[in-house]
């Protein structure tokens, strides 16, 4: 088996990547891929986190690079899951432990075994990029409908279309607010694409859910309910191949923004009265 | 009072149905994300920028006497593409004997930096020779440097510093300009008497 090994980036931290990662994962193996997520953020782990895994680490990373295990023994079982497993990053190292080679090396072994890489990429567009980089073919920028984090982006894309090894690169637009979207208080989802120029892998509306996904360890696909969560699992069923059409947001909020401020007109009359 | 409240609600009922009286911050967004992103895929940093501007106010100062501090040139865009903004305040238009004799300058400078080159390959060549020499060797090959870097420019400014005295103002006032510019003028004017002193040798030696 040769699984894809695909890294998931953004420059700007704080756009989500981590969140993309552990949701794209999970529902990638609720669909029944074998998926294993690589933590690169040496120092900074959180992904560990997010999927409520972090009282079971025993190995990370730099554990497998520097021979005290073996790669198997580093990777951690998810709780419900057992298609996904996790390989964390160290929290007490910095990102010189890990060389872009010895990256290289472990998701080549991995792709072995498994469907999906998914690499978890630290921000900014250092050494920590490079390594997170080195090993994988596709990639995911994550960006958020924010001057900043497109600026980044686009830096980003600039770095990946350089490597020779990314074969291809994906965009997903993290926390869409598709009612400031539609009253044009932000910029919309054709603005980012246009800007940018790449390819949308997917929209991920702006979730209060994804605060207390992540209180409880548990990311916010397995929640049937919700609307990121099933946002996150149209992405990942794109990724596997499948011609899954995009939400369509900014429709749904034009309607209800007509209806508050129908209705908003009428309180304010009231209140004026 | 009245007034407020019939506007408010004429706002919303063009809200409503889809219309939008307010600002879009989006756009302003959209339009300095792109202007930025254009920097950012180009490598024109500030410094080259200063370095454009300054050149082509040499060139430009050929034909026109322009206004040097208004003159404003930024990266835009035109369409698609990423496109030069480049707006030139022009005083008055030079007349033709003005134009030629600025050009005739600017080629003997082409001519005398040329032979300033030859020379500093022969002084290097004789420098055992003559003991006199040496310092001027060091010097040329300063020039030399300066020369094949900024070529273009250095013909260009000493045109300028050697023609009319409407033209010397314009370097007396380049303090106000970035510091670059001002090494510039300095080099050049360093480089001239220089210039003249190797012609005074290659007279004596020959």
């Amino acid at each position: 088996m040769t699984g894809r090994v695909i890294v998931i980036t953004s420059g700007k931290g704080g756009v989500g990547k981590t969140t993309t990662n552990a949701n794209i994962g999970t529902a990638l193996a609720r669909a029944g891929k074998k998926v294993v997520m690589v933590d690169t953020d040496l120092g900074l782990r959180n992904l560990d986190l997010l999927l409520g895994l972090e009282n079971r680490i025993v190995y990370t990373i730099v554990d497998v690079v520097e021979e005290r295990c073996k790669l198997k023994q580093a990777l951690v079982k998810d709780k419900k899951n057992p298609n996904l497993c996790l390989l964390a990053a160290a929290q007490t190292r910095d990102k010189s432990a890990v060389t872009e080679e010895q990256l290289k090396d472990i998701c080549d072994q991995l792709k072995e075994k498994f469907d999906f890489v998914l690499v978890d990429c630290p921000a900014g567009i250092e050494q920590g990029f490079q390594n997170a980089v080195a090993g994988a073919s596709e990639a995911i920028v994550v960006t958020t409908p924010e001057m900043s984090a497109v600026r980044d982006a686009d830096r980003i894309i600039g770095l990946l279309e350089a490597k020779e090894e990314i074969k291809s690169y994906k965009l997903l637009i993290n926390r869409y607010r598709p009612n400031m979207a539609a009253s044009k208080d932000m910029m919309s989802k054709d603005d980012v694409v246009e800007i940018l120029s790449a390819e949308l892998l997917g929209i991920i509306p702006e979730d209060t859910g994804i605060i207390t996904s992540t209180n409880k360890g548990e990311p916010i696909v397995n929640d049937d309910d919700s609307l990121a969560g099933r946002a996150y699992r149209n992405v990942a069923q794109r990724i596997i191949g499948e011609d899954v059409p995009l939400i369509d947001f900014e429709e749904e909020a034009k309607l209800t923004n007509k209806i508050k401020k129908f209705f908003s007109k009428f309180l304010n009359k009231g209140k004026e009265n | 009072m009245a007034d407020n409240i019939f506007a408010e609600i004429y706002n919303k009922i063009l809200g409503f149905f889809g219309q939008n009286v307010k600002d879009e911050s989006k756009n302003t967004a959209v339009n300095r994300l792109r202007l930025v992103l254009m920097q950012d895929r180009t490598n024109l940093t500030p410094e080259i920028m200063n370095r454009m501007r300054t050149e082509l106010i040499a060139v430009l100062s050929k034909y026109v006497e322009l206004d040097k501090e208004a003159l404003d040139l930024n990266i835009g865009q035109e369409g698609e593409q990423m496109a030069l903004m480049l707006s030139i305040p022009v005083i008055r238009a030079k007349d033709e004997a003005e134009i030629e004799e600025a050009i005739k300058k600017e080629e003997e400078a082409k001519k005398a930096s040329d032979d300033a080159e030859d020379e500093t390959v022969e002084a290097e060549d004789t420098e055992d020779e003559e003991e006199n020499s040496e310092d001027a060797s060091e010097e040329s090959s300063e020039i030399n440097e300066e020369e094949n870097k900024e070529n273009e420019e250095n013909t260009e400014e000493t045109t300028e510093e050697t023609s009319e005295p409407s033209e010397e103002q314009y370097s007396e006032e380049e303090p106000t300009s970035p510091p670059e510019e001002t090494k510039v003028d300095e080099s050049v004017k360093k480089s001239i008497p220089k210039i003249e002193k190797h012609k005074k040798e290659e007279n004596t030696e020959e």
